[in-house]
């Protein structure tokens, strides 16, 4: 069956539950039994597989020496899924077509450190962050020496930022002044800011500092404050509270062991990983 | 059978089947739509053309974006007709060394695709020549187009007969002389009609500088649509912005066309 | 100038000059990378991005560019011939006797010849595709082929399995987009038979189905195969585009490659050599059938 047409089945069942709940009880069980039916967990199931979709993004997820996936949501996607008793398939995907392909189906859930804003949550439900990080802004070095906060906010600075993120929405807020130059690819807005093409670009830690790291005379980080510190969460279609309150329990269980903060040492603290991509 | 397939070769008949027809597709995928929980909200649309303010009437985004595109291209056409003139004349110039220039220049730009050309010039040669993203994309589109310009150049100039530049030179005319006086008047009336259609092509390349950010039509619908989530909406309007344009240019096109065979 | 080698002789001053400017633009760029750009060349790292050895299994391997090309070529075979199916129905209903079908046929090729095909390919994806999958559940059938015992003869025909749904709509838009230019080809491939033939065709008592296939046809082919030929090029070329949708295709790989390694001018570069390489063979490959025939 389609997402779509189960979509419309559970509105139609919702508001059958509504009405019916005072007459007939019986009526109302079997509609959340069917809603227990239609949860994309039961699908996840019955396939035996879990397509999770993702956009590359370092070190969130990207490319290593063999052409294989590896990074954080990586191991998250692959822990879930053991977890689940499941495959695991990963759908990568660029990030301005993300949620309009989670929502016509493409994928069950997109895990690709997707910071949850309201905006956002319109159109898909987020579980609990199983991620935190703050925006931060990644600038050209001569371009903005001796830059203050305020001097962002010019008609002559351009911004460079991934389009349908968080950062382009924060940015028009902070500096409502500046240009704002939208690209597809993370790694086409810090090309830009890299070039001189645009003052800076902004999006969440740890890889403007790793950037700036690995560019010291290009590129720095000017601030160390985060200007939004965001949770990042699983984002999955709407109406289906079962998925909702597997994912939460699932990162919460992970949480209280520890494992989320082992990984998330690993790939955003540490630099053994970066072996791993390209010398 | 027969009474029926006279019927409906009726012209009225069968333009009012073709408009039946057409209606229920437009009908059919907008409900399709509709029953799949889409929520159409064209009102909304109205205000990315222009918006009624005090001042008067403020162009939207979408116009805004429409008249980026149109300078981009006029701007990437002129480039590429000086550029495929240019290299037009090379090829045709009977130098060793021009030739294969223009050769090899052909070549490689006509077998690179559009997409991975405009990557090389705004990431690989961008920087090398501090190429702003709008410059790069008019350079990318003018060398796109240039191979296929002077293709028309070169055919436009053999399509002149060749006992007119044996006259030219009877009469004691330079090749450069009878180039500029006698055949590169006459081979204009067969080049504009594909230089026209080379225009409409352009305008279709150019929604693909969108990729790198340029704030043309295209990359103004996707910008649209990232903050709206009304995707069929903003698409199917572009779409209609771009149809407008390319006829109009393409029935220009086949009217300078029918003007020129008549001479 | 008389003890040059015979290909040189006829240089002209008109050649050196042209040869001094591309000199000085190839230095200036050399000069301006070396110099103001500092930027630092990993060509050793692209080869194993083509082709890798595997130390912990062993074996050679196709990393991401390869994988990328495959897909690419896999996808412009399956798209040209999805178009040419659809290219020569339209191109004869394009011819057809009845208004309503010429009618429907035009606005068809108008539309897709007018609207840019960045747009189109949006449409397409985000309109049509996933109702597709769905609707003939792809998806599913698709993973229980990668499952099962024959996985590997059909990743030889369509790549990894489970992206067989994105390889789909790939396939299905850029065949949907090309078949209006082969249709516009076909059409005047059976113009170009004269009426009169068509027309004896009739009175000999053939039927339009025997006049196609024995008088139109043939000849038509003749006709059309050179630029078809340039439209299957132009396919490959305009397989680049699907990349935007997320399909796997050489164009994708090597966005996904730059995003993890910054490898900008290295990737870019050698991606478009391979696409040089490819549609260049094929061209000369063509050129040289058509010289036969």
């Amino acid at each position: 069956m389609s997402t779509t047409r189960r979509k419309a089945l559970l509105l139609g069942l919702a508001f059958a539950a509504t009405t019916s709940t005072i007459t007939q009880p019986a009526l109302a069980q079997s509609a959340t039994q069917a809603l227990s039916q239609e949860s994309v967990i039961e699908t996840i199931k019955q396939d035996g597989v879990i397509r999770i979709g993702l956009s590359i993004f370092t070190p969130w997820s990207m490319r290593d020496k063999n052409g294989e996936l590896i990074g954080f949501e990586l191991d998250v996607g692959r822990a879930l899924a053991e977890d689940m008793g499941v495959e695991v398939e990963f759908v990568p995907t660029s990030w301005d077509g993300i949620i309009p392909q989670l929502v016509s189906g493409n994928f069950d859930v997109i895990i690709s450190g997707m910071s949850i804003t309201p905006e956002r949550n319109l159109t898909v439900n987020f579980s609990d962050p199983y991620a935190f990080s703050g925006l931060t802004i990644l600038a050209n070095k001569q371009m903005t020496e001796g830059f203050s906060d305020a001097d962002y906010n010019s008609a002559d600075v351009i911004f460079a930022a991934r389009r349908g993120g968080t950062a382009p929405v924060v940015i028009a807020q902070l500096f409502p002044e500046a240009q704002l130059l939208l690209f597809d690819e993370e790694a086409a807005s810090v090309q830009e800011v890299l070039n001189g093409n645009a003052h800076a670009t902004m999006f969440a830690e740890p890889a403007p500092s790793i950037e700036a790291r690995r560019y010291p005379d290009k590129l720095h980080v000017p601030f160390d404050k985060p200007f939004l510190a965001t949770g990042e969460g699983f984002a999955l279609r709407k109406g289906d509270p079962d998925a909702l309150n597997f994912f939460n329990n699932w990162i919460a269980v992970r949480t209280a062991s520890g494992w989320f903060k082992e990984r998330n040492d690993y790939w955003f603290k540490g630099v053994e990983w970066q072996s791993q991509v390209a010398d | 059978m027969r009474r029926l397939r006279r019927t409906l070769n009726v012209p009225a008949v069968a333009v009012a089947l073709y408009a039946a027809i057409m209606a229920g597709i437009v009908w059919a995928s907008y409900t399709g739509a509709q029953q799949m929980g889409y929520n159409w909200q064209w009102y909304r649309v109205p205000k990315y053309f222009y918006t009624l303010t005090e001042g008067g009437i403020q162009p939207g985004e979408i116009l805004i974006g429409l008249w980026a595109s149109i300078r981009l291209s006029a701007a990437a056409f002129a480039l590429a007709t000086l550029l495929g003139a240019a290299v037009a004349m090379l090829r045709m110039s009977g130098l060793i060394v021009g030739k294969g220039v223009s050769v090899v220049y052909l070549e490689l730009i006509r077998n690179i695709p559009l997409l991975v050309l405009l990557y090389l010039f705004y990431y690989v040669l961008g920087p090398i020549f501090g190429l702003t993203r709008w410059s790069a994309a008019i350079l990318t589109l003018a060398v796109f187009h240039s191979a296929l310009i002077s293709e028309i150049f070169r055919a436009g100039i053999n399509s002149v007969a060749r006992g007119q530049w044996e006259a030219a030179d009877a009469i004691g005319m330079s090749r450069a002389q009878a180039s500029i006086y006698i055949i590169i008047p006459q081979s204009v009336r067969f080049m504009l009609p594909p230089l026209t259609g080379e225009a409409v092509h352009l305008i279709k390349s150019s929604a693909i500088v969108s990729v790198i950010a340029v704030a043309e039509l295209t990359t103004v619908g996707r910008n649209i649509i990232s903050d709206s989530y009304m995707s069929f909406e903003i698409w199917f309007t572009v779409a209609a912005v771009y149809l407008a344009l390319t006829l109009v240019l393409s029935f220009g096109a086949s009217a300078l066309e029918r003007r020129f065979n008549l001479n | 100038m008389r003890r040059l080698p015979p290909m040189l002789r006829g240089l002209r001053w008109p050649d050196l000059l042209i040869l001094a400017v591309l000199a000085a633009g190839i230095g200036y760029v050399a000069l301006t990378i070396e110099g103001t750009l500092s930027y630092e060349w990993r060509w050793h790292l692209i080869p194993d991005y083509i082709l890798r050895w595997r130390e912990d299994r062993g074996e050679w391997f196709a990393n991401l560019l390869l994988q990328g090309l495959a897909t690419t070529i896999r996808i412009s075979i399956y798209a040209s011939v999805l178009a040419l199916v659809l290219g020569v129905l339209l191109g004869i209903a394009r011819c057809a006797q009845n208004l309503t079908v010429r009618l429907l046929a035009r606005t068809y090729m108008e539309l897709l010849r007018n609207i840019p095909p960045v747009v189109i390919i949006f449409i397409f994806f985000f309109f049509l595709s996933q109702q597709l999958i769905d609707a003939l559940d792809l998806n599913t059938w698709a993973r229980g082929i990668a499952r099962g015992d024959n996985a590997a003869i059909w990743e030889f025909f369509f790549g990894d399995m489970r992206r067989f749904p994105s390889l789909i709509s790939g396939v299905i838009v850029l065949a949907l987009f090309e078949s209006a230019f082969v249709g516009e080809i076909v059409r005047a491939g059976i113009q170009s038979t004269p009426k009169g033939q068509r027309e004896a065709a009739r009175t000999i008592g053939m039927g339009p189905v025997q006049e196609m296939r024995y008088i139109v046809l043939p000849q038509a082919m003749r006709k059309v195969t050179p630029p078809m030929a340039n439209q299957f090029i132009s396919l490959i070329k305009d397989s680049s585009i699907i990349s935007l949708i997320s399909v796997q295709d050489l164009t994708y790989k090597t966005v996904e490659l730059v995003a993890s390694t910054r490898l900008i001018f290295e990737a870019w570069i050698t991606t478009a050599a391979l696409y040089f390489l490819m549609c260049f063979g094929l061209s000369l490959l063509f050129r040289r059938l058509e010289r036969r025939l």
